[in-house]
């Protein structure tokens, strides 16, 4: 570590100063170009997307076949990134990819990643949530929800945690993505999550994120899957939050975009896995400017600052009265306008996702110079959701257009952030699991 | 489940890529086939290899080679020239897969079950490390697999802790070799190995060369993330300590009226009011720590008639391990009206509340250097931030200058940093939006450990509240509104208080709160609180009377996913919670279920909620069956 002797900075500070180049050219050209083409640079171009989706699941091109073992991912990356642009498949795509999931169900439960291989637990989960994406009275009865509860309980391991597959590795994805389907499914009882916590725990490291496995360093797509299963098993308070978030906070970069370890690239799939981790703990408010606080009526005899009348005035007294606590020098009306910043900052990491991330000719992508895939697709989108619905005013409202970056056509369904299933679905979903 | 990097494909290349992909079909197909017939023929085998180069992803195929080695291992009985060369063939598998894709998690997986039979040699499987870490210096698959090695071939760690230096030196910014490097450098301290037998000796060399990394390019965060790991095991104390209790130690509880007990005048954080005959004993530790009990725990009192104290730690979920421990005292029947005093928590108590705390020598004499290396880091970072405006600098000033004020506690006659920090927050606020909120709660946190860092403060933000001044003993409110809070923090400090005006700051929540035991009015009104589940930790609040959360927000938000983070009918883990009391208020529960959750418990007289979304007549209605011993609502009384 000679720092007069070394060339210029490290491998990895030109790789990232290559990747700020890139960003800033393009955050640039963005600043200095009419307004109406700023527009059009920050809108989601969905018609573009689901033509790239629907392409993808009705063929998988001859490019995809290392990811033969992984077929069930494809259909929830593009059937999750469907539903999130609120479009449906027609019946004929439908039935047919209903059709291909039940043959990677396997005879003993699970699915495997194609036709005839071995049930495996993240294709499981995927499979899951791809049946459930799609949603409808011939999608969710098609798992046989017993069978997924005996393969998932020969995947569970003396320690607690969960195998990928018989014989494979261990590690917090697979305790994610096994409870995440039992969840949902609503078979997950005290034996399935016996001891979870205690390995998920274990992976939880100095710098506050978890990581895949005991003394791995912390990464964002496993600290999303550990938070998100401990939360599920009621044990998230057993981790450490505060560090867990001061590790989380500072992964997003000047790009705007999420890193996945310490000092790493920026990937516009993290959008989800290190937002999603915000969106779990709730912790985030979008900016919302002035907010319509009503005004007490009692508000004209309000003082900001006056210290004989405040909530309680009596509790000590004997007689009978003593428990009723007058509230008449209550003052509601001191009222503020409130900038609320979220913990992370959802207007940048949108500007990241819909200039760097968005592939114009439809699909999303890591960064710049990088193909679009239906993985950072749906990952890219499913961030996005999290950041624009970071703050709803009311029940049935869309997000406030401050919280919305570009134009409020780009707005995608909100998302549930355990198990990123479009909220809709999910609660058609857990509506059919429970009566069953 | 991240997608594994794939080459972009040209146009050209489509065609031919679209053949492969035909012949890679027909291959998988045949594979299938004798994987599910169990056919392990030489040519079987073959095929597997052709597949799992092409495409290490293929799991199934993977087992297959292992069932197929199985196979040929009970057919060759013991033949240990066969033996090599069959595991040597995997080894090779694995290897040209690697190369294929080194993120495959199926093809590190198959290579740690081959030398699981006690194959290859050290020497082999640093080769292969050294090449794929050469290629990629942060994957992750490579360092796990490392360290699997390094443990099961029993290579030592003094060696591997070589190694993260020399790729440190190489490239500095590499996260991946500073992380090995405090797993191994814990190691070795906790087995104090020859040479790492304590601290003191090993961590200013560390200090020195992570300094090296921090100075040569401040943006850098590597070298950052390892020094907070430094900081942390140069401050942690690994035994639990017994951070503050209630009553505080050394002092007399008397017994003034029947509703009243008031601390002997020595403090006026020991007045105590109480409108039930029993009342609680508080411990507050810097840890969670468990098996609190009557046995590791000696109250002495003339008010305990019954020994055994049971002891409950405060937790949200049902852990045995917590940071606050709770018991509860009653009070003997009679003497209603005569002043007697009772010394709950005399000194003799109190020690052996303290025995917790065992400070061993070893603490002690470290103190010493743990404190100055602090010191001397402190200077070393303003030295830097002289020089430079660096953002993780400040940051770790800031940490810096709070824990040494920490280890400084009590502050005997030091000059707390609070202020300092105070504005190294501003600043970071200002120059860094992105992590804006961060900044705010980390500021909150220190504006609360100044607030409540010694009585003087905390005296000046208490208040009496009474219709009648001379009322003896009348409880005291502390105020700590308009100080834009946006987390809470410091409970420690606040164990005494009965009366808290948290009003018109900037919450979201309120954990942690549960530790203020005493509570009977608490006024959060004007903050920012989302839905009830915010409200938890008031599930815990047994003597809390008046409640005040008039405009916040609840139910202004429809995703509420704090809702995961506490026992709902929604999570599938609790459920026994949920099967009592319904039928009285059934139909409700179901609009109202995380209200009725949060309010079932309690016993409050007076609640205000005027001015959150969620409040209507319905909801009212709703309020006033699961709170039957409510008399004012919003002001208005109740008939």
């Amino acid at each position: 570590m000679e720092p007069d002797t070394e060339p210029r900075g490290t491998v990895t500070q030109r790789e990232q100063s290559m990747v700020l180049n890139d960003v800033n050219m393009l955050y640039h050209i963005y600043a200095t170009v009419p307004p109406i083409a700023q527009t059009l640079m920050m809108e989601l171009q969905r018609k573009n997307h689901v033509e790239y989706l629907l392409r993808g699941l009705q063929q998988l091109g001859p490019s995809f076949c290392s990811l033969d073992a992984n077929r069930p991912w494809i259909c929830y990356w593009i059937l999750h990134s469907m539903a999130l642009l609120g479009e449906f498949v027609d019946a004929d795509l439908e039935d047919r990819t209903i059709e291909f999931l039940s043959r990677c169900q396997d005879p003993n439960g699970g699915y495997g990643g194609g036709p005839g291989q071995m049930p495996h637990l993240a294709t499981t989960y995927a499979a899951v949530n791809a049946l459930i994406s799609l949603g409808g009275e011939k999608s969710l009865p098609s798992i046989n929800r017993s069978k997924v509860y005996t393969f998932l309980k020969c995947m569970k391991d003396p320690s607690g945690a969960f195998r990928m597959h018989d014989a494979g590795e261990i590690d917090v994805r697979a305790c994610y993505t096994a409870i995440s389907v039992a969840s949902i499914l609503n078979i997950l009882d005290d034996e399935l999550l016996q001891n979870v916590g205690n390995y998920i725990l274990s992976c939880q490291t100095y710098e506050g994120g978890i990581a895949g496995e005991p003394g791995s360093e912390a990464h964002g797509g496993y600290t999303f899957c550990g938070l998100a299963a401990m939360i599920l098993i009621n044990e998230a308070d057993r981790l450490d939050l505060a560090a867990l978030i001061g590790w989380v906070v500072f992964r997003q970069g000047v790009e705007g975009g999420f890193q996945g370890r310490t000092n790493k690239l920026v990937d516009g799939c993290y959008s989800f896995w290190q937002g999603g981790v915000f969106a779990l703990l709730r912790r985030f408010h979008s900016i919302i400017g002035e907010s319509p606080t009503p005004v007490d009526q009692r508000g004209a005899e309000c003082s900001i600052d006056n210290t004989q009348t405040t909530t309680a005035s009596d509790v000590s007294e004997g007689d009978g009265s003593s428990d009723e606590i007058s509230s008449q020098g209550d003052e509601h009306c001191h009222f503020q306008h409130r900038e609320r910043e979220p913990l992370f900052h959802s207007i940048a990491l949108q500007r990241y996702l819909l200039l760097c991330s968005q592939d114009p000719r439809g699909g999303l992508r890591d960064k710049l110079r990088k193909p679009r895939d239906y993985y950072h697709t749906c990952y890219c989108l499913s961030g996005l959701s999290i950041c624009q619905h970071s703050w709803l005013k009311d029940e049935d409202s869309s997000p406030l257009p401050r919280a919305v970056l570009g134009p409020y056509s780009n707005v995608l369904e909100p998302v549930h952030p355990v198990f990123n299933i479009v909220l809709d679905r999910y609660h058609e979903a857990h509506e059919f699991f429970s009566r069953s | 489940m991240h997608g594994r990097p794939r080459k972009p494909l040209k146009p050209e290349d489509a065609a031919a890529s679209a053949a492969k992909a035909e012949k890679l079909r027909v291959l998988q197909s045949q594979f299938l086939h004798n994987h599910h017939n169990h056919i392990y023929s030489k040519e079987a085998v073959e095929l597997s290899t052709k597949l799992l180069e092409t495409n290490p992803e293929l799991y199934t195929a993977w087992n297959y080679r292992k069932l197929a080695v199985q196979h040929k291992l009970t057919e060759n009985d013991s033949d240990p020239d066969s033996l090599k060369s069959i595991l040597d063939e995997e080894l090779r598998v694995v290897e040209s897969a690697l190369r294929q894709n080194f993120k495959s998690y199926g093809a590190w997986h198959h290579r740690k079950w081959i030398l699981s039979k006690g194959h290859s040699s050290i020497d082999n499987e640093l080769r292969l490390l050294d090449k794929f870490q050469k290629a990629d210096s942060r994957n992750f698959h490579a360092w796990n697999y490392r360290r699997f090695v390094a443990a099961s071939m029993n290579r030592s760690e003094e060696d591997e802790l070589k190694y993260t230096e020399d790729m440190i030196c190489n490239n500095f910014s590499n996260y991946s070799a500073w992380h090995n490097r405090s797993l191994l450098l814990s190691n070795l301290l906790k087995r104090k190995v020859e040479g790492f037998v304590s601290k003191e000796k090993v961590l200013p060399d560390e200090y020195e060369f992570v300094h090296q990394a921090i100075f040569t390019d401040p943006d850098d965060q590597s070298g950052w993330f390892y020094h907070l790991w430094l900081l942390d095991q140069t401050v942690r104390v690994d035994s639990p300590q017994l951070v503050s209790s209630w009553p505080t130690p050394g002092s007399d509880l008397i017994l003034l009226g029947d509703r009243c007990l008031d601390g002997c005048a020595s403090s006026p954080f020991t007045r105590f009011h109480l409108d039930s005959r029993t009342f609680p004993l508080v411990l507050y530790f810097n840890q969670a720590v468990e098996g609190v009990n009557s046995s590791t725990i000696t109250v002495d009192s003339e008010l305990n008639t019954n020994k055994d104290l049971v002891w409950k730690p405060l937790s949200s979920c049902n852990s045995k391990a917590a940071q606050v421990w709770v018991t509860q005292l009653n009070l003997p029947d009679g003497n209603t009206h005569s002043s007697k005093v009772f010394p709950v928590e005399d000194s003799s108590p109190i020690s052996s509340l303290y025995q917790l705390s065992i400070k061993n020598d070893n603490e002690l004499t470290d103190f010493e250097w743990r404190a100055a290396t602090i010191a001397k880091e402190i200077d070393h970072f303003r030295e830097l931030l002289s020089l430079i405006n660096c953002k993780i600098g400040k940051l770790t000033l800031a940490r810096l200058l709070m824990a040494h004020d920490a280890m400084m506690c009590p502050p005997a006659n030091k000059i707390s940093h609070s202020e300092e920090v105070l504005e190294l927050y501003n600043d970071l606020m200002r120059l860094d939006p992105t992590h804006v909120q961060y900044y705010k709660d980390q500021h909150s946190l220190v504006l609360l450990q100044q607030v409540t860092s010694n009585w003087e403060s905390l005296l000046s933000r208490c208040f009496h509240y009474s219709n009648s001044p001379s009322n003896r003993g009348s409880p005291m409110c502390l105020q700590l509104k308009n100080l834009s809070l946006s987390r809470l923090g410091s409970f420690d400090k606040l164990l005494w208080v009965q009366m808290l005006d948290l009003s018109h700051n900037e919450l979201r929540s309120i954990e942690g709160l549960e530790a203020l035991q005493l509570l009977s009015c608490l006024n959060l009104s004007n903050n920012i609180l989302g839905s009830f589940t915010a409200l938890e930790p008031i599930r815990q609040l047994k003597s809390l009377r008046a409640l005040n959360i008039s405009y916040n927000e609840i139910g202004a938000h429809s995703i509420d996913t704090t809702k995961y983070l506490c026992s709902s009918p929604l999570s599938h883990s609790v459920g026994s919670e949920w099967n009592h009391g319904q039928t009285v208020i059934d139909d409700d529960i179901k609009s109202y279920w995380e209200a009725y959750f949060i309010l079932k418990g309690l016993n409050l007289t007076q609640f205000d909620i005027v001015g959150n979304a969620i409040v209507n007549e319905k909801f009212k209605s709703f309020l006033i069956k699961v709170l039957p011993g409510l008399k004012w609502l919003d002001g208005e009384q109740l008939h």
